[in-house]
C-alpha cells in the first residue's frame, strides 16, 4: 500500500480572522513581527492521472525486451513470427475458453465482488424462445450492440405481435445495415484482431451484401420511408459492395428528392470504381454525385476527400488521376477540410506509381506533417505509414526521407497507427531493406540491433538483403552473427539462404589484422557445421532443403579453413558414399584445400580417397595428384593406387 | 560411369536399410559401412523382429542467452526496469550470488535462486531513475512559500498539523475504509489559556493530551467521508476551547479529590504545620504561619515526586522552620 501524507493547511481566511480578533484570549500564539504576508503559491490543477502520466513519460523503451503481452523469460520469448503469433494467439484463445466457461456454468459466476461493480463479470443476458421480452430490451440490445440478440428480440417481438416504434426499427436497420446481419469480431479479442490480415484482402472486391435479407426486410416495413432508413440501407449495401442496387437506390432517392447525408454519399463516390469501368466515366460519375451534394446543400467532410482520392486512386490513366487529384485537393482546403493520414495514404498511392514517373510529393508531406501528432480519423489512416516506407524504399531510394518517416511514426501517439502486424512487418521491411542498401554495415548493424527480434523479425527475402549488402561492404563478421539469427527465426529451409551465406563466408578470406576478423575461422566452421547438421536433420524429416555438392564443398572448405579435420574428413565420406544423392559436386578449389589440409595432417590415405572421388567425377585431378605426390613419401600400396588413378605419367615427373 | 550407374541401383534399397541401422538400438550384426559390389546381399528377415525405434525425441526449438548478453553497458536502465519487479535473472546484467554453501563452494548464481528473489530489490530506484522522475513532477510543484524558511516560522503561522492518509491496493475494490481517518495535532502553548480554562480544557480533552511533547491529539473517525471527519476535529477543538473558559455552577462543588494538582493552602500540611509552629502558643497571640518557601517545597515535593533536590530543598526547609541547626 502506498501512503501519502499531506500537510493540509487551514483555510487562508481562518489565519487573518484569527490573527486580527479581538477577544483577548482567543487569539493563537503572539503575533510577532509577521508585517510579511505569506504568500502561498495556488495549487497546480491536474487531474486524477497527471502525474502518473507524467512518470510513465520517463520510461523509455527496452529494446532487449518483448513485447508487454509475452512472458519475459528466455525460454518464452517468441523467436520467429510464427512464435509470435502462436503464443499471442494461444494466450488469446486462454481468454476465450474463461470465457466460454463463464457464459457455460454462469451459476458459478454471479458474485460481483469488486466495487463498483463490473458489467462484464456479470452473466450475460440468454435470450430464447421463450424470454419475456419487450421493446424497452431490444432497445437496450441495440444501443449495447448485440445484433444476435437483438435480431433474436426482435423475430420474438414480431412473433407475439408487439407493435415496435418506428424510431427502434430504424436503430435496429442501422445495426444490422452496419454488420450485414453477421456477428463482428467481438471487440475484446485483440490479438486476432491484429494479426487478422489477409480475410480482409479477399472481401474487399467480392459482393458480400445479403440480398433478401432482414435488413431489406426491415426496411420494406418501414412505411413511409424516411431519410434516414434510406441513408441507412444505401451505406450498408455500399460497404457490402452491393454497388449496382445502392446506386439505384440513391437516384430513386434523388427523383424522390429526399435530403440524404453527407457519409451517405460518401459511401456511394468510394463504390464509383465497380460502377463505372474507364477512367473518365468515373471522374464523371464522381464529378456529378459531388455536384448532387453541393445542390443539395451538403457540406463535404474528411471521408468525402478521402472518399474521392480513393476513386481517383483506381484511374487507369495516369495523368487523368494526378490532375484530378491536384484540382481536388485545393478546393477541400478551401472549404476547411483537413487532411488526415489517409488522405497522404491516397496521394502517394496516386502519384507515386510503379511504372509512372518519379514523383517527389511524400517530401512535400512530411515537410508538412512532421513533428504533428494525429489520431485515428479515417480507417485508411492505418495504411499511410506502410506505403510511405514502400516508396521511400522502392519509389525514391531514399534514406534521410526513411528516417523521417520513422521518427514520424515514434513522435507522441501516432505508433497506435501503424495497423495491424501485416502492415508493421511490411514497414520495417522496407526501412531495413532500404537501410541495408543505403548506409554503412555498422550503422546498419546498430538499427537491427534495436529492431530485431523484439519489434520485427525478418522474413527470408530481408535476410538476403542484408546478407548482400554484407558482402558488398565485406563486413565478414557478421556473419556468424546473422546465420545464428537465421537459424533462430527459422529461415534455414531456404536453400538459396544457405548457399549464399556460405558463399561469402568462403569468398572472403579473413585478413587476420583486424580484431573482428580474427575469430572468424573457428566461427565459420562452426557456422559450416551447424548447417550440415541441420540439413541432415532436415532430410531425416522430409523437408525441402537437401545438400548440393556445391553446399558440401564450401562446408568442407570451412571446416578444413577452421582447422576442423575430423569433420571435414566426415563430411567427405558423406559426400563420397552419397554421390547418387547429391546434385553436382564439390567445387575444385574446395577439393584441393582439403587436399592441403590432409597433407597437414598427414593422412595419405584420405587424400587419395579424394584422388579417387576427383577422378571418378571426372574432374581435374592433375593438379591434386600433383600435390599428393609432391606433398607425402607414399609407400607401395599407396603409390600403386595413385598410379592406377592417374596413370604412370605423373610419377615421372 | 556404368559402374557407377550399377552402385546406384544396388545401393537404393541398401540405404534404406543402413538409415534405419542408424535408428536400431539393438543390432546383432554390424552392417559393413563400406559395401563393395562383389558381395552377395543377404537376405536377413531377422533383423526386422528385432528393430525397434528409439522413442522420438522431442525437438527443441533453439533458445536464445539470456538477454542480458545483448544488453549495452551504457543502456537506459529505467526502460528496463521501471517499477518495483521481484528479480528476474535474465534481465538483470549483475553476477550476483547469495546465498549459504559449505566451505570453498561458491555462492549459489542468481538463475533460479530463491533467496535473491524473496528480499525486496531497489533496481527501480538508482539515482539517475530518482533524478528523472522528479524532473518529470517538477512541473506540479509550486515553489516553497517566502517566509517559510525555518521550522520555527511554520510553527508559529501554522501551528495545526492534519495528517491523513490515502490508500492504493490491487483488490476488486478501490475503496478503503481507513482513508477516512483525520489526525489534527496541536502544541498546546500556541493556545492562550488561563489557570482555569486550562485545567478545564485538559480535564476535557484527557488521554488526547501529550505532557511531555505538550502536542494536543485528536484522532477522529466517525464521520465516513475523510472531510466531513476533518470538520468534526476542528469543531472538537474549538469547541473544547471555547468550553474551557465558561464556569458552570456546579465546578464550584470541586473537591480536594478533584484537585489536579497539590496546593499547600488546602491541604492538611499546613494545618499541621500550623498546629508545629502554634503549638504551646498563648491564647490570642498572633498565629504564626509557616513561610511560603516551606510551603513551596511540600508543594513541589508533592506535586513533582520524590527526587533527591526536592527531599534535600523539603529537608532544609523544615530544619529551617524549626529552627533545627
Amino acid at each position: 500500500m502506498y501512503l501519502s501524507r499531506q500537510l493540509r493547511l487551514l483555510p487562508r481566511a481562518n489565519i487573518a480572522r484569527s490573527l486580527s480578533s479581538s477577544g483577548a484570549h482567543y487569539t493563537t500564539a503572539p503575533a510577532e513581527d509577521s508585517h510579511s504576508t505569506i504568500e502561498i503559491p495556488n495549487r497546480i490543477e491536474r487531474s486524477p492521472t497527471d502525474i502518473l502520466q507524467a512518470l510513465a513519460g520517463t520510461v523509455g523503451r527496452d529494446h532487449t525486451a518483448p513485447h508487454y503481452k509475452y512472458h519475459d523469460d528466455p525460454f518464452l520469448i517468441p523467436m520467429s513470427n510464427a512464435a509470435k503469433r502462436t503464443y499471442a494467439m494461444s494466450k488469446e484463445s486462454g481468454r476465450k475458453a474463461a470465457k466460454w466457461i463463464k457464459e457455460e456454468h454462469r451459476e458459478l459466476f454471479m458474485h460481483q465482488e469488486a466495487q463498483p461493480a463490473v458489467e462484464k463479470f456479470a452473466p450475460s443476458m440468454v435470450y430464447t424462445e421463450d424470454s419475456h421480452v419487450e421493446e424497452s430490451s431490444l432497445r437496450q440490445l441495440i444501443s449495447q450492440g448485440e445484433l444476435k440478440d437483438a435480431v433474436l428480440v426482435y423475430n420474438l417481438l414480431e412473433q407475439k405481435g408487439t407493435s415496435i416504434s418506428p424510431d427502434l426499427k430504424q436503430s435496429l436497420l442501422e445495426l444490422v445495415c452496419f454488420h450485414n446481419n453477421q456477428e463482428p469480431l467481438p471487440e475484446e479479442y485483440i490479438e486476432e484482431r491484429w494479426f487478422m490480415q489477409n480475410n480482409q484482402r479477399r472481401e474487399r472486391s467480392a459482393k458480400t451484401w445479403k440480398d433478401g435479407d432482414l435488413a431489406e426486410k426491415l426496411y420494406s416495413e418501414i412505411e413511409p420511408k424516411t431519410p434516414q432508413s434510406y441513408a441507412s440501407l444505401i451505406r450498408g449495401m455500399a460497404k457490402y459492395l452491393q454497388c449496382e442496387r445502392a446506386y439505384a437506390l440513391l437516384q430513386e432517392a434523388g427523383e424522390k428528392q429526399i435530403q440524404l447525408d453527407t457519409n451517405t454519399f460518401n459511401s456511394i463516390i468510394q463504390i464509383v470504381s465497380f460502377l463505372k469501368d474507364t477512367a473518365e466515366q468515373r471522374w464523371q460519375l464522381c464529378t456529378e454525385l459531388l455536384q448532387e451534394m453541393s445542390q443539395q446543400k451538403l457540406r463535404p467532410n474528411l471521408g468525402t476527400l478521402n472518399s474521392v482520392l480513393q476513386c481517383i486512386s483506381t484511374f487507369g490513366n495516369f495523368k487523368l488521376a494526378r490532375s484530378a487529384a491536384l484540382q481536388v485537393l485545393p478546393e477541400f482546403k478551401q472549404l476547411g477540410v483537413s487532411p488526415s493520414l489517409g488522405t497522404y495514404y491516397y496521394l502517394l498511392i496516386i502519384f507515386c506509381r510503379e511504372r509512372g514517373p518519379v514523383s517527389h510529393v511524400i517530401v512535400d508531406i512530411l515537410n508538412d506533417i512532421a513533428g504533428k501528432e494525429f489520431q485515428i480519423e479515417h480507417p485508411k489512416d492505418t495504411y499511410f505509414f506502410a506505403t510511405a516506407m514502400d516508396v521511400c524504399r522502392n519509389h525514391l531510394h531514399d534514406k534521410s526521407l526513411a528516417k523521417k518517416v520513422n521518427e514520424l511514426l515514434h513522435t507522441g501517439k501516432n505508433y497506435d497507427l501503424v495497423g495491424d502486424s501485416f502492415k508493421e512487418s511490411i514497414y520495417y521491411r522496407n526501412y531495413l531493406a532500404l537501410l541495408c542498401q543505403t548506409e554503412s554495415l555498422d550503422d546498419f548493424m546498430l538499427t537491427y540491433d534495436l529492431l530485431v527480434p523484439n519489434i520485427y523479425i525478418p522474413e527470408p527475402g530481408i535476410m538476403e538483403e542484408i546478407l548482400r549488402a554484407v558482402e558488398i561492404n565485406g563486413g565478414v563478421e557478421y556473419v556468424p552473427r546473422i546465420w545464428s539469427d537465421m537459424v533462430v527465426f527459422d529461415h534455414t529451409h531456404r536453400e538459396s539462404l544457405l548457399l549464399y551465406v556460405l558463399r561469402i563466408l568462403v569468398d572472403n578470406k579473413p585478413s587476420g589484422e583486424s580484431p573482428a576478423q580474427q575469430q572468424l575461422p573457428e566461427q565459420g566452421a562452426k557456422v559450416a557445421l551447424d548447417m550440415y547438421e541441420k540439413v541432415e536433420d532436415a532430410i531425416k524429416r522430409l523437408r525441402k532443403v537437401s545438400f548440393t555438392g556445391q553446399m558440401l564443398g564450401d562446408i568442407l572448405t570451412l571446416l578444413v579453413r577452421g582447422g576442423n579435420f575430423e569433420k571435414a574428413c566426415e563430411v567427405f565420406a558423406h559426400v563420397d558414399k552419397n554421390q547418387h544423392r547429391i546434385p553436382g559436386t564439390p567445387a575444385e578449389s574446395a577439393l584441393q584445400e582439403f587436399v592441403e589440409a590432409s597433407v597437414l595432417e598427414k593422412s595419405p590415405s584420405q587424400a587419395l580417397v579424394v584422388l579417387q572421388y576427383a577422378v571418378e567425377n571426372n574432374m581435374d585431378s592433375s593438379a591434386l595428384a600433383k600435390r599428393i605426390h609432391e606433398g607425402f613419401t607414399l609407400n607401395e600400396v599407396h603409390l600403386s593406387k595413385l598410379k592406377s588413378l592417374v596413370g604412370e605419367s605423373f610419377l615421372d615427373k | 560411369m556404368s559402374a557407377g550407374l550399377t552402385r546406384l541401383w544396388e545401393r537404393l534399397p541398401l540405404k534404406k536399410h543402413a538409415a534405419q541401422s542408424r535408428i536400431r538400438v539393438f543390432s546383432n550384426q554390424d552392417q559393413p559401412e563400406i559395401e563393395d559390389d562383389e558381395e552377395f546381399r543377404v537376405l536377413s528377415l531377422r533383423t526386422v523382429k528385432q528393430q525397434f525405434q528409439r522413442r522420438q525425441q522431442v525437438r527443441r526449438d533453439p533458445i536464445t542467452p539470456p538477454r542480458t548478453t545483448r544488453m549495452a553497458v551504457d543502456q537506459d536502465w529505467t526502460a528496463v526496469w521501471p517499477g518495483p519487479r521481484s528479480f528476474h535473472p535474465a534481465s538483470v546484467p549483475l553476477p550476483l550470488r547469495q546465498g549459504f554453501t559449505e566451505r570453498g563452494a561458491a555462492a549459489p548464481s542468481k538463475f533460479a535462486n530463491a533467496e535473491l528473489m524473496k528480499i525486496p530489490n531497489f533496481l527501480h530506484l538508482t539515482p539517475p531513475a530518482i533524478r528523472q522522475q522528479c524532473e518529470a513532477i517538477k512541473r506540479f510543484c509550486t515553489p516553497w512559500p517566502k517566509g517559510l524558511e525555518t521550522e520555527a516560522k511554520w510553527q508559529r503561522h501554522f501551528p495545526i498539523e492534519v495528517t491523513t492518509t490515502d490508500y492504493c491496493q490491487s483488490l476488486p475494490t478501490i475503496r478503503n475504509p481507513e482513508a477516512r481517518k483525520v489526525t489534527v495535532s496541536l502544541k498546546l502553548s500556541d493556545l492562550r489559556f488561563d489557570s482555569h480554562s486550562r485545567d478545564k480544557f485538559l480535564r476535557l480533552v484527557g488521554d488526547r493530551y501529550n505532557k511531555e511533547t505538550d502536542i494536543l491529539t485528536i484522532v477522529t473517525d466517525r464521520c465516513p467521508q475523510k472531510k466531513q471527519n476533518y470538520d468534526y476535529a476542528l469543531y472538537l477543538l474549538t469547541a473544547c476551547y471555547h468550553e474551557s473558559f465558561v464556569t458552570e455552577p456546579w465546578e464550584e462543588t470541586k473537591s480536594e479529590a478533584d484537585m489536579e494538582e497539590y496546593l499547600f493552602e488546602r491541604n492538611q500540611s499546613k494545618i499541621s504545620a500550623e498546629g508545629i509552629l502554634n503549638w504551646n502558643a498563648k491564647e490570642g497571640a498572633p498565629k504564626e504561619s509557616p513561610s511560603k518557601s516551606y510551603a513551596n517545597s511540600v508543594e513541589q515535593l508533592i506535586n513533582e515526586g520524590e527526587n533527591e533536590y526536592n527531599l534535600g530543598k523539603y529537608k532544609e526547609e523544615v530544619k529551617k522552620m524549626l529552627n533545627i541547626v
